[in-house]
């Protein structure tokens, strides 16, 4: 992992709002790096900017906001600096995206040909027929039956699944180098949810694509992410490798997630953990570490003063003063570590 | 779709039926008649009620009336034109009315549009504001009160174009130069009416998840905007253009008169003070019709335009 080379470095991403209510920083210092042909997860629950990093990546922030401080590099270019003129250029062919609703994504009265083939034919000037060749084999790789037929349908006439796989063809048409899924499962059906992610996992494989994935379900993370990036109130809190993050969390915010979330062993006798109170008003940020309020963790120096990054191993850093050498010596919640002993055992028995 | 369109012309039909029997009973209801003028010899009265059966019981009245309609003959005016058929009058003064009403959407549409395109491209600025009070300002003042203001400072100050209607018989520069203020008069509701609708339908299109897609699948904004928001936002529109030219032809009732000019308008309130009982049915009718004609068309209209509901419909 180390050698990789980095395709996408954020840097000290800091993004605020203009409401009437006041200013909003939904994103407040971010930095992550994405290597080539890596699937980096970014989770966070509602509200907790993870939308609107990737947004400022793609360039389609909306109009009240402010990029404040920051830096996207890409290919040794400054995304941050780029006028919207520089983002056509790159926008669909160097990274591309789809979104969370394949419902209201796609041009409820354009034909699906017409709307995988529309980039290929503005940008690059792509003759009709070669065009079409191009989309109906892109339909094909995406799994779509029929696929010459389905070219001269409507969005209306296919399914929420189908329609996901359309979007996702339309965003690889024009080969780009990084995709960014924002929550591309949370509108389907379960069944349909673990169609879509072996095909994102499919086309990464076959394109040497790299992906950034949002979502704010840890499960479907499990099994698509090599790295996860832990956000709470436009930080990341914690990231590390899969494993790290599922076996060695070390972010009190991570352990509630972990522990809220249900697995095999549940049963209705058990009560799932739910993380108390609710996320801090971005208006007015808290001063000290934004999770302190709903962490019974949390100690005097939580509310008064940012945590910086903990260095846990290589690829694993956590934001917590709970890894400072001199904070007393807290373990994970019991039925985490209970969970996370069973997976461990689970694994190895495989 | 022949078996939905077969059901809406007998719906039409009967709905049709009971407009004109509202009419007529309405109309026979007012009190007077049009040989009302005392100076007439009582002789000469009876002989005119009798030749036009209006002697006779209200009932059996209507079943002559019913019987003639039916072949769309609504008998010859009593009054304002006497002798000459309603069907004549009508063939007469719809072209008149028509040609103006047409003018006025050809103004009307490209006008509304193009004010509601730039409203909701620059929301919240000062264009869309400026848009945003014109707008409330068309919509809020009745259409004479456009048309006198226009013919007093038009016409009469500034002394530009002709107060009223010129009395040319083919349409040349002369008619044309004097149809202009009528055509403003009867434009401005119906653009501020456009408008409006173009700009919500845009902002909400131009916020929406396709175009987000779009954009990030490598548009640009103004490609975005014209392939895709322009698109959605015109496919309801043009199901409110319809309706605009039966309210543009009522609105005509009162421009017509303003402007003296020589269509519809005039002959319907003539018609009505003088108790032509014959000539206003004809005149209400052919309103029904095309009031009855307009639901149609805008129904079967969403199937045209519309993919969804043109192909979803065939299953």
């Amino acid at each position: 992992m180390k050698n990789q080379e980095k395709i996408l470095q954020v840097k000290d991403l800091y993004i605020t709002f203009n409401t009437f209510s006041g200013k909003v920083h939904a994103v407040r210092g971010v930095n992550f790096d994405l290597y080539k042909g890596e699937t980096l997860a970014i989770v966070g629950e509602s509200g907790s900017g993870k939308s609107v990093t990737t947004k400022t990546i793609m360039g389609i922030l909306a109009k009240n906001a402010n990029k404040e401080s920051g830096q996207i590099l890409y290919k040794d270019d400054d995304l941050m600096k780029y006028t919207e003129k520089n983002y056509n250029m790159i926008r669909g062919t160097e990274i591309s995206m789809i979104f969370q609703d394949p419902m209201s994504s796609l041009d409820p009265v354009m034909k699906i040909g017409k709307q995988i083939t529309e980039t290929l034919r503005l940008k690059y000037g792509v003759s009709k027929q070669e065009a079409k060749e191009k989309a109906i084999g892109l339909m094909k790789a995406v799994g779509i039956p029929e696929a010459e037929k389905r070219y001269n349908q409507y969005p209306f006439q296919f399914s929420g699944g189908m329609r996901q796989r359309i979007v996702i063809a339309i965003a690889l048409a024009c080969d780009p180098e990084i995709l960014i899924c924002d929550e591309p499962t949370t509108a389907l059906d379960v069944t349909i949810q673990a169609q879509i992610l072996e095909l994102i996992k499919d086309m990464q494989k076959n394109r040497d694509l790299s992906v950034i994935f949002i979502t704010h379900d840890l499960g479907v993370v499990a099994n698509v992410a090599d790295r996860i990036a832990v956000m709470y109130a436009g930080k990341i809190v914690e990231y590390g490798t899969t494993d790290e993050i599922f076996y060695n969390p070390k972010h009190p915010y991570t352990w509630s997630l972990l522990a809220s979330m249900p697995d095999m062993d549940t049963d209705d006798k058990d009560e799932l953990f739910a993380i108390a109170g609710a996320p801090p008003n971005m208006v007015h940020p808290p001063k000290g570490d934004a999770f302190a309020a709903r962490n019974k963790y949390a100690m005097r120096i939580d509310f008064e003063k940012q945590p910086p990054m903990y260095k846990v191993s290589d690829t694993h850093y956590a934001a917590t003063w709970l890894l400072h050498p001199d904070a007393p010596k807290v373990e994970m919640p019991k039925i985490l570590k209970k969970r996370i002993e069973r997976q461990k055992r689970r694994a190895g028995e495989k | 779709m022949l078996r939905y369109i077969v059901q809406r012309l007998i719906a039409m039909a009967i709905t049709f039926f009971i407009i004109i029997s509202i009419s007529f009973f309405i109309l026979r209801l007012m009190p007077g008649s049009f040989a009302d003028d005392p100076t007439l010899p009582r002789e000469v009265v009876e002989q005119l009620e009798d030749k036009y059966h209006l002697n006779e019981p209200l009932i059996i009245q209507y079943g002559y009336f019913l019987k003639d309609a039916v072949k769309l003959d609504f008998g010859v005016s009593l009054k304002v034109e006497p002798k000459r058929t309603v069907g004549e009058i009508l063939a007469s003064k719809i072209p008149i009315t028509m040609q103006l009403n047409l003018f006025a959407m050809l103004f009307m549409i490209p006008i509304g549009i193009i004010l509601g395109i730039i409203a909701a491209i620059r929301k919240n600025r000062i264009s869309d504001h400026l848009i945003s009070v014109v707008v409330v300002l068309f919509i809020s003042v009745p259409s004479f009160v456009f048309a006198s203001g226009l013919q007093y400072i038009v016409a009469f100050k500034w002394n530009l174009l002709p107060t009223v209607l010129s009395k040319e018989q083919v349409l040349n520069w002369a008619r044309f130069k004097s149809m202009i203020l009528p055509i403003l008069a009867l434009s401005f509701s119906g653009i501020a009416t456009i408008t409006r609708y173009v700009r919500s339908e845009l902002c909400e299109a131009l916020n929406s998840e396709y175009m987000l897609l779009a954009k990030s699948k490598g548009l640009t904004q103004l490609q975005a905007t014209i392939r895709h928001a322009m698109r959605n936002s015109f496919v309801p529109l043009a199901n409110i253009i319809i309706p605009i030219f039966t309210s543009i032809l009522f609105g005509s009732l009162v421009i017509e008169k303003i402007f003296a000019i020589p269509g519809m308008g005039g002959v319907l309130i003539n018609a009505i003070n003088a108790k032509d009982h014959t000539l206003t049915i004809g005149l209400l009718c052919f309103y029904s019709v095309i009031s009855l004609m307009t639901v149609l068309i805008v129904d079967l209209s969403y199937g045209i335009i519309d993919p969804r509901i043109r192909i979803g419909g065939r299953k």
